[in-house]
């Protein structure tokens, strides 16, 4: 229970990545609150989840590419909690296309929710940090490596990991420690959306060197280690989380191992 | 029977999402006619549900076949709300 008496936000909270990084950030005896993009359903049903951990379970929706609704959201959090530790920066979208079919609105959709969130975040989570806090930022291969029709996050996700690095330098001094992790394609509903398409390389359960895909429990472990004081001297990092996938050449899947004929 | 303030300020939410000034809102119009993609979907979806305050389910949203079974649906959706 290393984070018995902290109050952390996850955003994007309730379902995929997010509600399992705020089960495990529970598990260590945090308070969470969820902030959750439409379905209030699911949000409730996290919050049961989180509440069952024996902790302080709270949602708060909205679009957090609308500052106002960032305002609305850190106003609330001031008046219930009149704190903040922990800041998991993990709500995302995107417009799946090729980059010349990005129209402007899809990537000012994209990069308001995927990068400047994490920005206008942490100016309000630091007002709410005076003894110092940590801030993760939950960042995809998208940022290095290219992926058909996954341009306007990819860019985004490059944007958040420098942002990343900008943050843990300028909060360094209020004692908040900024990192991020990178992950490879997780098994996530979210997934769903492009793994039907045909332009995409081959599965990346097939070019692992770990063996697997990676999971949202990969991703959580990482980041509530990044939020415990052993990780105090890890400073604006971005940890990839890929099972070695990033490293190996995809060429080189053994002859036999591959389900393609 | 539509709700006339229900009809204009839905009316008034997708003219300003997908960006005309001057839409043929009639019952029988659907999403595709206004030109509106994904994204202007989800936009028109997420502030219905602001200004009402309603949650809508995308899943029950399936059934819906144009404007004037949409404009049903917030309506039942306000009411349930109480």
């Amino acid at each position: 229970m290393s984070l018995k008496g902290k109050v952390a936000l996850v955003t994007g909270g309730s379902r995929g990545i997010g509600r399992v990084i705020a089960l495990k950030i529970a598990d260590e005896g945090a308070d969470v609150i969820i902030n959750y993009f439409r379905k209030k359903s699911t949000a409730q049903s996290t919050c049961d989840e989180i509440s069952a951990r024996g902790v302080r379970a709270y949602a708060i929706k909205g679009n957090i590419g609308e500052p106002d609704k960032i305002d609305a959201m850190f106003d609330e959090i001031e008046s219930k909690f009149g704190k903040l530790d922990i800041l998991i920066n993990n709500a995302a979208s995107g417009v799946p296309r090729p980059a010349l079919e990005l129209d402007a609105r899809s990537w000012d959709w994209t990069m308001d929710i995927n990068a400047r969130a994490f920005l206008l975040c942490a100016q309000r989570a630091t007002r709410l940090m005076p003894n110092g806090g940590k801030m993760v930022s939950i960042s995809s291969l998208g940022s290095r490596m290219v992926m058909p029709v996954y341009t306007s996050v990819g860019v985004s996700k490059a944007a958040l990991e420098a942002l990343t690095r900008y943050l843990a330098i300028e909060l360094a001094p209020k004692g908040i420690c900024v990192n991020g992790v990178c992950a490879a394609a997780v098994e996530t509903e979210a997934l769903k959306l492009y793994v039907n398409d045909p332009n995409l390389p081959k599965p990346a359960w097939q070019t692992t060197p770990a063996g697997r895909m990676v999971q949202p429990e990969d991703i959580a472990n990482v980041v509530t280690f990044l939020c415990q004081e052993e990780s105090v001297m890890i400073r604006g990092q971005i940890i990839v989380i890929d099972g070695g996938f990033s490293l190996f050449p995809t060429s080189f899947v053994p002859e036999g191992e591959s389900s393609e004929s | 029977m539509t709700d006339a303030s229900v009809e204009e300020t839905v009316k008034q939410i997708v003219m300003r999402i997908v960006r005309k000034p001057d839409l043929n809102f009639s019952p029988e119009a659907t999403f595709k006619d206004f030109d509106a993609d994904s994204l202007d979907i989800v936009q028109i979806l997420v502030a219905i549900e602001d200004h009402y305050d309603i949650e809508i389910d995308d899943d029950e949203l399936q059934e819906v076949q144009n404007m004037g079974g949409f404009l049903a649906y917030v309506e039942n959706k306000i009411a349930e709300k109480g």
